[in-house]
């Protein structure tokens, strides 16, 4: 029931929100049901720490056979972390997004991402996770081409189509996996391996099928394509929530199955992992620094930033998942408070091209201050999240013999930089050329709730610079589990 | 058996692969249909094609000889895929209705306007 109800949350809110014609309703429930999801997801941090793996049988089916709905500490935490995020995009909506597409299902299908959200990180069998996955994408379908603007629609077209397909590769690998094994649960499945240990070249081209589909889902090189022709084409406050937690699902599968099933051939899959994610974070950042729209560069920055947890996972020691972990947290909280920040200036002026736009720190010093701190905190400058998120990924590279790649790690950090300064000067700091200032209707309404979120995340932030020792011990204890499938397995199928 | 469905897969694979390459919005989205019906042969496939009976366990009976009955969870998998891929068609087709409305073009090199340059 305690995992349940993260289901059920937003299960309710999309059965009311059926019945219900009046916006402005469903714009309260919407906050009230993000709300109480976050208490929910906060009482499970506690719970977490005393159980160490929350296991629930849906239907009372025992483990291999039911479905299993399965939280350590690492999905409780990203459970947490997605909780905040949408309770403080659900927050902004109200008022960035315009009342049309609140009236035609704007926060109904927010809350079937946060149903496919939460199901993915609880998810105990690979069906099940598929099945997540797809409640995810087809809102996220929806929810990039509502509206109807004529890029929204050419966006949804190629992120439709290349997410359809990634969801093919997956759908197949399982088919692959089952046919060679007879199971679908993930602890049956990681102890059924390791029996196997001699000849698990025969379950490569399944278990390659799958990784490419969490490839494409988490936006790697070199499958990232749909995610910069479509994340700057929805409002603002789709594409906060976009970035805050879709490639982040993939990467967390990717996690969870590397750690399950892939360690086993680890002399193949670390190579390919490392380099993946190595290239990632290179292409990432370099395509960003030729780009001239707000959204554009911190859609490239995402494919970056996905490449450093993708390193981590690569070197694959204690301390290097833990980076992982804490850098996973970092990077949803400051990507997603960038895309905030973005929203406000598109508000404001009505286009995101850093060529036309200016001046936009002596228009609002709190916003340019907010977009400096997730900025540079993406960036890694201390005291910020960001600094010891990158610390952490250096330092256990350096550790586990990898220092070419935290090197390039440290490399690309520069250009991070670069891309970020460049944003704040271009938007913030510069004069605005006045022969391009645009006619755009001077918003009179206030924008208090958007700020409220955007202070929220900052404090969010900066919080987890000051504290990042307490939150690196959890996300440690967090790693511990990881690298221990057969304590995740007794936990799931019970005690052999 | 198995090898004829399994050749069969392969050419949807492959008649799918080349019609997502193809210019036109429709025919890629045609190829999208065909290469989801492959996958859905796969799970079909992997899971034994033997003739077997009705998979219920005898009344009484302690173990069953696992050959004579078929194995229902791809079964329950694929209808689970369709109804997942038969949403998405009529999502996908509903969206492409809409973009030809605005642009009036099939052309997919016309979707160039949200690329990166």
């Amino acid at each position: 029931m305690i995992l349940f109800a993260l289901l059920l949350i937003p299960f309710t809110y999309l059965m009311l929100a059926l019945l219900i014609k009046k916006a402005g309703i469903k714009k309260r429930l919407a906050l009230v049901f993000s709300t109480l999801n976050l208490l929910w997801a906060m009482a499970l941090i506690p719970i977490v720490q005393f159980k160490e793996i929350i296991v629930v049988q849906m239907g009372g089916w025992s483990a291999p056979f039911g479905i299993s709905l399965v939280a350590d500490r690492f999905s409780v935490l990203m459970l947490l972390v997605t909780a905040f995020i949408f309770f403080l995009t659900t927050v902004y909506a109200t008022q960035s997004v315009d009342k049309a597409r609140r009236k035609n299902g704007h926060f109904f299908f927010t809350f079937g991402i946060l149903m496919g959200v939460n199901g993915s990180f609880m998810a105990g069998d690979l069906f099940n996770l598929y099945v997540w996955f797809e409640v995810m994408l087809m809102s996220s379908f929806i929810l990039v081409s509502l509206g109807g603007e004529r890029k929204q629609l050419e966006g949804s077209i190629k992120y439709l189509i290349l997410n359809l397909i990634s969801s093919l590769f997956f759908v197949a690998g399982i088919g692959l996996l089952y046919g060679k094994l007879g199971s679908l649960n993930l602890a049956d499945l990681s102890q059924k391996m390791e029996l196997a240990r001699a000849n698990l070249a025969v379950l490569n081209p399944a278990l390659i099928l799958i990784f490419v589909g969490f490839a494409i889902k988490g936006a790697l090189f070199p499958f990232f394509f749909w995610l910069p022709a479509s994340y700057h084409t929805p409002p603002p406050a789709v594409t906060a929530l976009f970035a805050g937690l879709l490639t982040k699902v993939g990467i967390y599968s990717l996690i969870r199955f590397y750690t399950l099933f892939l360690y086993y051939d680890a002399g193949f899959w670390q190579q390919v992992v490392l380099w993946m994610g190595a290239l990632s974070m290179v292409i990432g950042v370099v395509a960003a620094s030729s780009q001239y729209d707000f959204r554009k560069i911190l859609s490239f920055h995402i494919i970056s930033q996905v490449g450093y947890v993708v390193i981590a996972l690569g070197f694959f020691t204690e301390a290097a998942l833990t980076a992982a972990i804490f850098f996973l947290v970092h990077n949803m909280l400051s990507k997603t408070n960038a895309f905030l920040v973005a929203g406000w200036v598109h508000r404001e002026k009505g286009t995101l091209n850093l060529k036309v736009l200016g001046d936009m720190f002596k228009k609002s010093p709190v916003w340019g201050i907010l977009f400096f701190i997730s900025a540079f905190s993406l960036a890694g400058l201390p005291p910020l999240s960001g600094f010891f998120g990158k610390y952490l990924v250096l330092q256990s590279g350096i550790e586990a013999g990898y220092t070419g790649v935290a090197l390039l790690a440290l490399f690309v950090g520069l250009f991070t930089l670069f891309s970020m300064v460049k944003i704040w000067l271009e938007v913030f700091w510069k004069k605005q050329p006045e022969d391009s200032a645009m006619e755009w209707p001077v918003n009179q309404k206030p924008a208090h709730w958007m700020l409220f979120s955007s202070l929220a995340l900052g404090a969010a932030i900066v919080a987890m610079g000051l504290w990042a020792a307490p939150i690196a011990e959890y996300c440690e204890a967090a790693a511990q589990d990881l690298l221990n499938p057969s304590k995740y397995i007794e936990y799931v199928l019970g005690p052999s | 058996m198995e090898y004829i469905i399994a050749i069969f897969i392969g050419l949807l694979y492959s008649c799918g692969v080349y019609l997502v390459l193809r210019r036109s919005i429709v025919k890629v989205i045609l190829g999208v249909f065909v290469l989801s019906n492959a996958t859905n042969l796969i799970i079909f496939l992997s899971g034994g094609i033997t003739r077997g009976g009705a998979s219920f366990i005898p009344e009484g009976a302690e173990t069953v000889d696992p050959a004579t009955i078929s194995d229902p969870l791809p079964q329950a998998l694929i209808l689970t895929a369709i109804v997942i891929s038969l949403g998405i068609s009529a999502y996908i087709l509903a969206l492409k209705y809409r973009y030809f409305d605005v642009t009036g073009t099939h052309d997919l090199d016309q979707l160039k306007n949200t690329d990166q340059r």
